[in-house]
This record gives C-alpha cells, structure tokens and sequence, in this order.
C-alpha cells in the first residue's frame, strides 16, 4: 500500500492513486453543521461567484432569490436520500489541529465534517417587478411635490417631512427581488425618475401639463417634432416654471433620441397614447364620440390611429354600439398565471388578436409564446373558417 | 436585504472539497457508547482494475462504485454573520468547490470469511 503521506482531508480522496486505499473516519469536528450548504452552479454562474457578482435578495419573509448582474434564480432545495459524506481539505475546523495525533504521523486523515442533506439548485425565473410597480405607483410625484422642490426657503428634507414610502436605487435593491439589469429595465418600463435620490414615477395629470405646454411651445416657436433640442425645451419649460429635471424627462418619457445627434423626436404614438388615457379615464365611451373627441386633442402635424392602442384599449359591442375603454397592459400582473387569471376574469373569451398584445410583454424563462398559451389556456376553434378563441384553462 | 456571496479566493485556489455518497445509512454498532467523532467508517479504496473502480468497506460490508464528475459543480457556501432579530445570516462565503464524487450505488456485498 503506498504511502500518501501527510496530505489529510478531500485532496488524499480526489487524488487517490490506483491501488491505493485510506481509511475514512468521522471528523473530530463532525456535525450537524447547519451553517454549511451546498448550492449547484453552473460554470458561468461559478465563474460570477468567484468574481463577488452574486447576491442573494428579498425581505426576511420572503424565499430568498439569487441576482446576477443581469438575471434572478430562485432556490430550491433538493433533498437527497443518499448519504453524502462531506470531506473537506485539512485543517477546517479548530479540533483538528492534531492531525497527527491518533494512530501514525504518515497515515492521511480523511475525515467527514457532515453529512450533507441536500443541495440548493437554481432555477430561472422573471424578476419579481410587480412589486416595484406597486411601491413606485403608491406615491406618484406630482404638482404638490413640485412646489415642495421648488421651495427654497424649505431647508428640511420635503420628503421626510410628508412621511411618505420613498425609495432610493439601494432601498429598491433590497425591497425588490430582481437583479440591477431587470431592475433598471423595470424602472425604464415605468418612465421613473430619480429625484432628490428617490425614485419616483410622475403623476398622469402633471405629465400631462408639461406635455401640453411643451406642444404649446412647439407651436410657438415654430419647432418640428422629429428635431427638438433639449435645452432650448429645457429652458422653455424652465422659462413656464417647470422643474428643469422634470422637463428634460418629459423628452425621455414621449420621445425618442435621434440616432447620433443631440436631437430628440416625438413619438406620435407615445403622445397620442396620452391624450387618448385622457380622454377615457375611468369612462366607457361611444367608440365615435371617442374618435372625435381623440382628434381634437392630437396636435397638428401628428396623425392618430386606432391600432397605436393595442394593448392599452379595449372594445365591446353593446347592441349596435361599439365602446372603448382603458385597460392597459401595464396596469396587468408581470408573471404568467396572474395576467392570465386578470385577462379571463376580465373577458372568458379572447380572440388572438386582441388577447396577444396582453401577452407580448411576458418573458418566462425556458417558455415560448405556444408554451405559455398550452400551459394557461384552452383553445377552441368553433368554425374551421372563424379564427380561435382562447379561454382560461 | 441584500447579501453579498463573498470568497477570499478566486476560482483557481479555491480548496477542492470531496464528496462519497453511498446509498443507506452508516450506523454503530449497537453497542457503541460514546461520541463518533475521530471514529473510523470505513477504508476506500481505489482498486487495480482498469474501470476505475473504487471499494469502499464498512464493517463487514463491501460497496463498489466509481468517481462522478459532476455536471454542475457544487459550492460549498458558509453563513456567516447571524442577524440579531430575524435570525437570518447576513453574509455567505464561499469556501470550498466540488468537481467530482465517489458514488455507491450498487447493493453491499456482505465480507464473510470462507465464501468467496
């Protein structure tokens, strides 16, 4: 029998040699070592832990999520029945300082410190955002925190003073279980804004009134909608005693940049989505009435059309008349079973085209578009020639 | 919260921990008394054949099985750092990686002198 040596623990097992046997005991540290788990990765997830770029988030009640940089995994444990005997390097625990002390100096120790239970793997799943939608949408900012900005005879933290529920990017970090990409890409989706180092949405009828004075001035001076410079808005806006900060957002929030320039342009789409929210409120309108009312609205030189509200409108037929109504996608659960229980507790039957703008926005790891729809709804085709409807399954 | 996975050391010089697994459950003796820390389970050893095999001897029980790479590495992660009140840890730290395992899973022959 060859002779290993003093090299103790894990290293004599994994470099065993051929022919070569050891003998294994129970640590002297040996345990239930609670402390101590074994998590599944895979090389690339490995390759980020190493490189301190994992964390784990949530509240303390909630199952804990693990973050990359860019995508979030929930953890499960995964029993198992077998007796996995854990045996780690030399030298693990205080206790075996004495390595050499039972039986001979040469012989290895190879010792079982626990014996594990289990493993946590990791498995991929959407962020956690509603609950971002939730937190941000309780306390919009709107004109009242506008003057409280504006006051500069107010030396006191406006914020703390009116008590509120305000989130700044390392608060959300550890309210919202989604890592920093998804959380970013979730603040974009909502048109946040970081103010006084708080996040915040803007109140619809506040945006409103910047919008509607940023057209005025369009029309005033004589800009185009497709070149606008930022400051020259900037200091229009600034010039009616809007917030500077909340003038450069309105560009982000209906606009776009022009590709390579310093130039913004409106979307069309984007503005006329706001104006139509405007007109609809909380009210079902006669589809004509709405029509009417919608080009009124819609500043010259911007074309409105009926299919930028996929999505955002719905219709129904009430004898001969035909409503529409708001029911936006943002206003729906992120993840899959609760925006299809929303969507057919709303309406049981759905036609593809009117159910798929609903469902465009939803992203589940490892499901396609025809997975999502096999797994939550029942498909029925009445009549070869009539196109499907879908139900809740 | 937020909990950084920490490790004082990178990928390459990370200590290899090792696993056996084996099917069931290693008892004492019925007689035994005391703690089994420092105890002997049994020997492992690497046989001369050209498979790779490994035996591993229990009592009187012989196991045979073989080393598994494993598809997705294992990380040995400690929690470190308890919080006061919810009794959560605040800090996990990696300290150890496992590549491979010796697992049994055949049925243990039992050693008894004069049958073989």
């Amino acid at each position: 029998m060859e002779e290993i040596g003093r090299i103790g623990g894990a290293e004599a097992v994994i470099n065993l040699k051929l022919g070569s046997s050891v003998p294994i005991s129970y640590h002297p540290c040996f345990g239930p070592h609670e402390d101590l788990l074994l998590l599944e990765a895979d090389d690339k997830l490995v390759s980020d832990i190493f490189h301190e770029r994992v964390t784990l988030r949530g509240l303390p009640d909630e199952d804990a999520v693990l973050c990359t940089k860019s995508k979030t995994y929930a953890i499960k444990f995964v029993g198992n029945s077998n007796s996995m005997f854990l045996i780690p390097p030399p030298s693990i625990c205080p206790g075996d300082a004495q390595v050499s002390d039972t039986n001979n100096n040469d012989k290895p120790l190879v010792s079982v410190l626990k014996i594990a239970p289990g493993n946590m793997e990791l498995v991929e799943v959407s962020p956690r955002l509603d609950k971002l939608k939730q937190i941000l949408l309780a306390n919009p900012f709107g004109a009242g925190d506008v003057e409280a900005m504006m006051d500069v005879d107010d030396d006191l933290d406006h914020n703390g003073k009116r008590d509120l529920a305000l989130y700044t990017w390392s608060d959300l970090v550890n309210t919202v279980q989604a890592s920093d990409e998804e959380l970013r890409n979730g603040l974009q989706s909502l048109s946040a804004i970081e103010i006084d180092g708080y996040w915040r949405v803007i109140d619809e009828n506040y945006l409103d009134m910047i919008l509607r004075m940023l057209l005025h001035n369009c029309v005033l001076k004589d800009w185009s909608f497709d070149d606008l410079d930022e400051d020259d808005v900037v200091d229009a806006l600034v010039a009616d005693e809007f917030p500077s900060q909340l003038a450069g957002h309105c560009l982000r929030v209906f606009g776009s940049k022009v590709n390579e320039t310093d130039k913004w342009k409106l979307e069309p789409r984007l503005v006329c989505l706001h104006f139509a929210r405007q007109i609809l409120r909380e009210e079902k309108m006669r589809l004509e009435s709405f029509m009417e009312e919608w080009k009124k609205k819609i500043p010259d030189g911007m074309e409105e059309r009926f299919e930028m509200l996929e999505g955002e409108v719905l219709t129904e037929k009430i004898g001969i008349e035909t409503r529409v109504y708001t029911f936006s996608v943002r206003s729906l659960p992120s993840t899959p079973a609760e925006r299809f229980s929303v969507l057919f507790k709303h309406r049981s039957k759905w036609e593809w085209k009117d159910l798929e703008p609903y469902l465009r926005d939803l992203h589940v790891p490892r499901l396609s578009m025809e997975g999502l729809l096999l797994k939550y709804t029942r498909r029925a085709q009445p009549k070869a020639d009539a196109p499907p409807v879908f139900s809740a399954r | 919260m937020e909990i950084r996975v920490k490790c004082r050391c990178g990928e390459e010089e990370c200590s290899e921990w090792a696993i056996v697994e084996l099917q069931g459950v290693v008892e004492t003796q019925a007689s035994f008394q005391g703690s089994i820390q420092n105890l002997e389970i049994g020997r492992l050893c690497h046989s001369d054949s050209s498979q790779g095999t490994y035996t591993f001897t229990v009592g009187y029980h012989e196991l045979v099985g073989s080393k598994v790479t494993l598809k997705k590495p294992l990380l040995v992660l400690k929690k470190l750092q308890f919080d006061e009140v919810s009794g959560k840890a605040t800090e996990l730290e990696v300290v150890g990686i496992i590549r491979t395992k010796i697992l049994f899973k055949t049925r243990p022959k039992p050693l008894i002198s004069g049958t073989n």
